[in-house]
Parts: C-alpha cells; sequence; structure tokens
C-alpha cells in the first residue's frame, strides 16, 4: 500500500514537470536564431520563398498562438509533422527512440555486468595488485571519447576480425542485438567506470559496517554475508547513481549513433535542431523527458525494494 | 594437327578473355554509402541535394546532361528544335516509354509535368523554366513549348532534375487537396520512367532500389538497362565509418571522402578513387555595405579587398585544406559551367603588391573584422586559420566565429554578416544561375553582401534573352572581368567530387551538377 501510494504520488509529480519543459523546450528552440525555411533552402534561399514556406508552417503568428496550438496538439496526442521530413512526428518517435532505448538498456546492462563482479573483486582485495589493476582499465574506458573507442572497435571487431557488423541496425530482433553490441559497448565504458568505483566504495564502507562483523561472528559463511547483506546494501547509492547517469548514457548515444551509423533518436534529435525541425525537437523532447522520469521512478523503486525506508 | 588445335585453344581463350575484360556483367545489388539520406524524392517540391543527385535513377527528363556536364543528350525526347526567334521549342517524343508501373508515357504527362513544374507556385525550381509560357501537345509524340520571351538556356532547363516527366493520372488521383499534398503521396511509392524503382525506404538508415522492369534503355549488349539488380544506399554520417565498410568489402562504392583519406585511398589497390570534375567553388563572401554594426565597413574598400585577395595564397590553401585535390579557381564561377571566362588563377599570391594596395586604401594600418565559419568543419577551420596568418602581415586582424548552420544562414540573409565561407554547385549547366546568385543584385543583394553593379545588371538581363551564342559569350566575359577584379568574392578553389569505389564497380559516374548515374552501372563479380 505504502509503495502504491508512493508510486502514485511520483507519476503526478511527472505532470507539472513536463509542463515545464514543454515551455522550456518551445521557448529555447525558438530563442535559436534562424528558422527551418531558411534552414531547408540553405544558400540557394530566396526571400519570397522562405516567406511562403515559414506562412505555411504557421511561424509569422505570433508567439502564445503558436504556444497554445502546440500544447492543444500534445493533449491530442497529434505531435504534427517534421518540417524537413514531412512525416508524422509520432511516426518518427515511433521508428527511432526503440532503437535508442536499446542501445542505452544494452550499454546498461553491459556496464552492469562489467562493473559488478569487478567491484566486488576490487574491494575485496583492495590495495593489492588486482584493485589497481581493475581500477586503472577503467579509468581508460573512462577517458576515451566515444567516438575514438567506438572507431578502435569498429576497426579491430568489426571491419578486421568480422565478428561484428561494421555499423548499421540490421534487420529483425536477434539481428538488432548482434549489431547493436559494439555501440553498446563503446557506450558501457565510461558508465562501467563510474558504477565500478561507486560500488568498490559502497563496497569498502559496508565490509568494515557492524552488522557484517555481527554476520561473521554468528558464523554465517563469507558467500552468504556477501550476497545478504553486503551486496544489498552497497547498491543502495549506486542505484541512485545509475539512474541519474541514465542522461549521460543518452547523450553517450548521440555520437555513438553517428559512429556506428545506428538510425537512432539521438541522431534525429541533432539534425532536427540543426535544421530548426520545431516540432521534431519538441516532440522528441517530450518523449524523452518522459521516458528519462520513468527511469527515476524505476531506480526508486528499486532503491525502495533494497531499503524499504526510502518509501516514507 | 596438335599444334593446329593448340592454337585454335589458345586463339578461343585470348578471344574469350578479351571479351570478358570488355563485356558488362549483369547482376548484383551495389551497395552504395551516402553520407545523409534524402528528403523528399520529388522532382518539382523538393528542395535539396541530398535528393536531387539520386533522382535521375527513378525520374527522367526530356534532355539529359552529358557526362562532362556541359553537352545535350537525348533522354525522353529524341530530337528537338528552337524557332530562329529563340521563343519556341518542338520536341518529338521517344516512342514506346513505359512508366515503370507499366503505363505507357503520354504526350499528356509530358504537358503537365512541364506546366507543374514552371507553375510559380510550386517549389523553389519554377525559376529555371519561368519563360514557359505555353505546353501543347499537337500530336501523340509532339510537344510544342511556346515561351514568353527567347530564351537561351531553355534546353539546359530541360535536362534539369524538377522537369522530370511524372505519371498526370496517378498523381491527380493521389488524396489531397493541394499540390504539395499529392505531392508527398505520390512520393511514398514515385512512379517514373527511369531504371530504378524505390522499393524500400527505411528512413535514415537504408534505401534499396531494384531495377525498372518496363525501361526503355538498352545496354551494350543489347539488352534492357540497368546491368544492376538494384542499388541499396546506406546512410553513414561518419565519414571514418563509412570509409572503414568500404575498405572492409562491406559497400561498393562511398562518396564525400574528406580530402585527408584521398591520398591514402588512392594508393589501396582495391580501391578506384574517382575525383569526378564537379561545379564546386569554394570561396570567401565579404559584406561590402558601407556600414556594418553602425560603423564603417572596412571591406566596402575595394583595394582593401584586393589587398586581401593577393594575400591570400590559393595555392598554400589547396595545399593545407583539400590536400592538393582541389584547383585555384580562373573565375567566380567553375571552369566546367558554360560561358565560364578566364584562364589564369585570379589574384595570384603577392605579399609586396598587397602590402602596397594596403597603403593606398583608406586602412593603411589594417583593422579588425570576424569570418563566420561552420561549427565542426574541418575545412573551414582550415581556410579561416590560414586566411588568419595569410592577413596578419597586412594589420588585419581576423575573429574566427564559428556556428551551426541555420545560425550563419540567418545572419546571411539579414545582411549583418562580416565575412563567411561560402561555395555553390551548379543546378543548371548554364551560367545563368550562379550568375544571378553572386551577381545581379536584385536577386538576393550579390550574394548578400550589398554589392551592385549597374553595367552587370544591364547586360545580365540582356544574356537572358540573348540567342547569338558569341554575344552571349561576350556578354558573360565582361560580366566575369567586372565581378573578379572588384567584386565582394574572395575566390580560392575548385573541388572535384571525392567518390571512392571498389576495383570491380565499372559505369558509375557523377556529373559535375552532382547527380550520381547508377543506369550504366555494373560489377564484375
Amino acid at each position: 500500500m505504502q509503495l502504491l501510494s508512493f508510486i502514485f504520488r511520483r507519476i503526478l509529480h511527472l505532470l507539472p514537470t513536463l509542463l515545464f519543459i514543454l515551455i522550456v523546450v518551445f521557448v529555447l528552440v525558438r530563442l535559436l536564431p534562424g528558422d527551418p525555411a531558411s534552414a531547408i533552402l540553405g544558400d540557394r534561399a530566396l526571400d519570397a520563398d522562405v516567406e511562403r514556406i515559414n506562412r505555411e508552417l504557421g511561424l509569422d503568428r505570433p508567439l502564445y498562438v503558436q504556444f497554445f496550438a502546440f500544447l492543444k496538439s500534445v493533449v491530442t496526442g497529434n505531435l504534427g509533422d517534421s518540417i524537413h521530413l514531412k512525416i508524422p512526428v509520432a511516426e518518427l518517435i515511433k521508428k527511432r527512440l526503440p532503437v535508442t532505448i536499446m542501445l542505452t538498456v544494452m550499454a546498461a546492462l553491459i556496464a552492469v555486468v562489467l562493473a559488478l563482479p569487478l567491484a566486488f573483486v576490487a574491494a575485496l582485495k583492495r590495495t593489492k595488485p588486482a584493485d589497481a589493476a581493475i581500477r586503472g582499465v577503467f579509468q581508460v574506458g573512462l577517458s576515451m571519447p566515444v567516438f575514438y573507442s567506438g572507431l578502435i572497435l569498429l576497426t579491430v571487431f568489426g571491419a578486421k576480425l568480422r565478428w561484428f557488423p561494421v555499423g548499421g541496425y540490421g534487420d529483425g530482433f536477434l539481428d538488432h542485438i548482434y549489431h547493436l553490441f559494439l555501440p553498446a559497448l563503446t557506450l558501457a565504458f565510461s558508465l562501467s567506470a563510474i558504477l565500478m568505483r561507486s560500488l568498490r566504495s559502497a563496497i569498502i564502507d559496508v565490509l568494515d559496517a557492524e552488522y557484517v562483523q555481527f554476520a561473521k561472528a554468528k558464523g554465517i559463511g563469507p558467500g552468504l554475508v556477501l550476497m545478504r547483506h553486503v551486496l544489498r546494501n552497497a547498491l543502495i547509492s549506486t542505484v541512485a547513481l545509475f539512474g541519474l547517469s541514465i542522461g549521460t548514457l543518452l547523450s553517450g548515444a548521440v555520437i555513438t549513433e553517428s559512429v556506428f551509423a545506428i538510425p537512432g533518436a539521438g541522431r534525429l534529435m541533432i539534425e532536427s535542431i540543426y535544421g530548426r525541425d520545431y516540432p521534431v525537437v519538441q516532440g522528441m523532447t517530450i518523449a524523452l523527458a518522459v521516458l528519462v522520469s520513468l527511469t527515476f521512478l524505476l531506480t526508486d523503486l528499486v532503491q525502495a525494494w533494497l531499503d524499504p525506508r526510502v518509501t516514507r | 594437327m596438335k599444334f593446329l588445335s593448340v592454337a585454335a585453344l589458345s586463339a578461343a581463350l585470348m578471344l574469350g578473355g578479351l571479351e570478358a575484360a570488355t563485356a558488362q556483367e549483369r547482376g548484383g545489388i551495389m551497395h552504395y554509402g551516402r553520407y545523409a539520406d534524402s528528403i523528399f524524392i520529388e522532382p518539382v517540391l523538393n528542395d535539396a541535394n541530398v535528393d536531387i543527385w539520386i533522382m535521375a535513377n527513378i525520374y527522367e527528363t526530356l534532355i539529359v546532361p552529358t557526362k562532362d556536364g556541359k553537352g545535350l543528350l537525348p533522354g525522353l525526347a529524341t530530337e528537338w528544335s528552337v524557332n530562329p526567334a529563340g521563343d519556341a521549342v518542338t520536341l518529338k517524343l521517344r516512342e514506346g516509354v513505359k512508366f515503370s508501373d507499366g503505363t505507357p508515357m503520354t504526350a499528356e504527362d509530358v504537358v503537365w509535368s512541364l506546366k507543374r513544374a514552371s507553375n510559380p507556385d510550386n517549389g523553389i525550381w519554377n525559376f529555371l523554366v519561368a519563360s514557359i509560357d505555353t505546353v501543347t501537345a499537337p500530336d501523340a509524340l509532339t510537344i510544342d513549348i511556346k515561351l514568353k520571351h527567347s530564351d537561351p538556356t531553355i534546353l539546359s532547363a530541360l535536362s534539369v532534375f524538377n522537369t522530370a516527366i511524372m505519371q498526370k493520372a496517378r498523381f491527380e488521383a493521389m488524396p489531397g487537396d493541394t499540390d504539395q499534398a499529392k505531392a508527398e503521396e505520390y512520393a511514398k511509392n514515385p512512379v517514373g520512367t527511369g531504371p530504378f524503382i524505390l522499393e524500400s525506404w527505411d528512413r535514415g538508415a537504408t534505401m534499396k532500389l531494384v531495377k525498372n522492369p518496363n525501361y526503355w534503355g538498352t545496354g551494350e549488349d543489347g539488352k534492357p538497362l540497368p546491368y544492376l539488380d538494384g542499388v541499396t544506399f546506406e546512410v553513414i554520417p561518419d565519414d571514418a565509418t563509412r570509409i572503414l565498410k568500404l575498405q572492409s568489402g562491406d559497400l561498393d562504392g562511398a562518396e564525400f571522402i574528406p580530402f585527408a583519406r584521398v591520398a591514402e585511398l588512392d594508393a589501396d589497390p582495391d580501391i578506384n578513387m574517382e575525383l569526378f570534375p564537379s561545379t564546386k567553388v569554394n570561396d570567401i563572401i565579404m559584406n561590402v555595405r558601407p556600414m556594418l554594426d553602425g560603423k564603417p565597413n572596412p571591406l566596402m574598400d575595394d583595394k582593401v579587398r584586393q589587398a586581401m585577395n593577393y594575400a591570400a595564397n590559393k595555392d598554400a590553401l589547396v595545399q593545407v585544406v583539400t590536400y592538393g585535390v582541389g584547383t585555384p579557381l580562373t573565375s567566380f564561377m567553375s571552369a566546367s559551367t558554360p560561358m565560364h571566362a578566364g584562364d589564369t588563377p585570379l589574384y595570384p599570391y603577392d605579399l609586396a603588391k598587397a602590402k602596397a594596395l594596403m597603403a593606398e586604401s583608406a586602412y593603411p594600418k589594417g583593422f579588425e573584422t570576424s569570418i563566420l565559419i561552420l561549427a565542426g568543419n574541418q575545412d573551414d577551420l582550415g581556410i579561416a586559420t590560414a586566411l588568419q596568418q595569410m592577413w596578419g602581415p597586412l594589420g588585419i586582424k581576423l575573429e574566427i566565429k564559428q556556428m551551426d548552420n541555420a545560425s550563419r544562414t540567418a545572419l546571411y540573409r539579414k545582411g549583418t554578416f562580416t565575412m563567411r565561407t561560402g561555395g555553390w554547385t551548379n543546378d543548371i549547366a548554364d551560367a545563368s544561375q550562379i550568375t544571378s546568385y553572386y551577381a545581379y543584385s536584385p536577386l538576393i543583394d550579390s550574394r548578400h553582401t550589398g554589392w551592385k553593379n549597374e553595367e552587370v545588371n544591364k547586360l545580365y538581363e540582356a544574356s537572358q534573352s540573348e540567342m547569338d551564342v558569341a554575344k552571349r559569350t561576350k556578354q558573360f566575359a565582361r560580366i566575369q572581368e567586372i565581378f573578379n577584379s572588384s567584386g565582394p568574392i574572395l575566390s580560392m578553389y575548385a573541388t572535384p567530387y571525392p567518390v571512392a569505389l571498389r576495383n570491380n564497380v565499372h559505369g558509375f559516374f557523377q556529373i559535375p551538377l552532382g547527380n550520381n548515374i547508377f543506369r550504366e552501372t555494373w560489377i564484375a563479380k
């Protein structure tokens, strides 16, 4: 019951946040110099053509009129058409967002698989060579820019060894996973480094805690101590960090999508901002905002499960 | 006996080998890597190179440009004639042409397509055929076009993508009240007469073209074109990734190879690094209005601009920015443009002369100014940094401002920019388009610079209806003479289209106007 009301309260908090984001993105994107028509036509643009196109797009109406039209469209679920691509924004989001979600979920999973066991090893063997080696390798992964590490992985495992495809997205669910493995790995590097360090510190703290000493004194085997007492408590702060890192993952996805030629939402977002494609920028921002908020909710739920004191 | 049979066998083998070396092979899908996806594959309403450059494979025009972009070949029309007054064109249509859906192409389709293309309400390309007054079909294979005035460019205009022939009945049957709405529906499954059909389009990722079974053209073996079963475009925005895929054999061709990688790919035994001649020019556009930002504008001074031109070492720029791939410009328009005049590079490097000109100008000690370049663009940064150093000795302090394209275009169109990197590719094989944008002030204030020359304006207007080729050539020669010596542009270099193909790809080319032609492409197994 407490959990349900917790979830309900959190979803309720989402609504004013979304409205705020709507206003901010609407204003921000229009504050940028330039307009869609000039962006489309480029150097060939003649004044008459630019004015005509902007008029057809309703961009000559006062801002507050445009905003209310936008609000209305959001509420009725019609996000308008892309100015550039001339297809409905909703269709674009349905096509491109799942790609980015799949990429970030895979990256998150890989990051956890890399970070979790190695954090334990590093914590349990702290100050020994193994600890230093693990921390060193992850430090390198953290500092390498995505476009660099991505290209190296692509060259070695894609072009040279032919173990993985050289970019692209593929056809069919399993093919998608196959194509997304290398880009997800690239994305996972920096996140796994952050997770590993945080988890390692948390484990070290917990290992020294009184209740762990008590558990050991009671005679509980080391494995059980780790699983039942150490892990659950150490994870709490790391899960919070994980949730907050989603934003970083999503922005890393933009570059990764470019390097690996993946038709995702990140690339679409950048292209739409450059092209001043207002409907796509607005629609995609809302979709991403909802997505990120749900991710926060999910991580909060996991935290609540780990530590029920959070729900109060 | 044995000798004869051995000789016969070797002769047969030799001849067979010879034949294999020249005969086209049929079949296979060509995978081509593009840097960006198409947007709207529609002849009249498109507005981007990414659409124009592949459209000729789906839609065809009455007249077709030659490989070097300067001449004209029969397309959907087999012959044509212009009357002596230059205000009427008659064309004979090719017999037996079918659209990709099997429907025969009729004179009515042609009449309707040309009328739609010249309608001033439709799109941004109608100006190319603005001289069209009426289009009629006196019989099933003849088209009569009457022009409002004599137009020396009309034949070239009929080879431009916006006059491609579409199917009238199919278009009008599309749902929607406006031309735009119908065009969007039509473009979902485009029906043209070209060698390929659009089979599927996964936006942002892949576009698949397949051979048109109803195509009228025949190959050298007498069988129908195209040789390929299809072309698959893969969108790979990252240059390094695109080249990697080509080198690994996943792609058969890749466009827009960065100049820095040209030499490397040229040395690759498996790759054919093509540098197709283009109409691409690269220049610096300077605002020459008397006042800028409330202050007197130094760039308004002719001597200042000439000094800046002499101090800019184009050969050095070609080396530093294009790694030797470019060639210094001999006029503001590319040498591939008909009516181009000039055979020596403009303003050969002469620092002493530049300093002398600055001393004579109103700004002998130099001044501070800025240049707008595209953020993240390596070429632009290279150019701006080089110019910064080259203009230093003249006392000119150049601030480099990076911004995204849309922001820069806003300042550019307002006419409040100081200087920017610029360029141009022609959309028609004629000097009129580039001249109208660069030198003819009534159109866009001479590339939004505020430059104006009455003699140039008069010459341009006269050239638009001058049918005598010699006279017209003289008009454009004079325009170029004036503009190149006193214009607001610093012309730098021309660059080709860098396309890398795997060695077994034959018959692909890109014309100077930019069109990628897959019609006669074949891949050796």
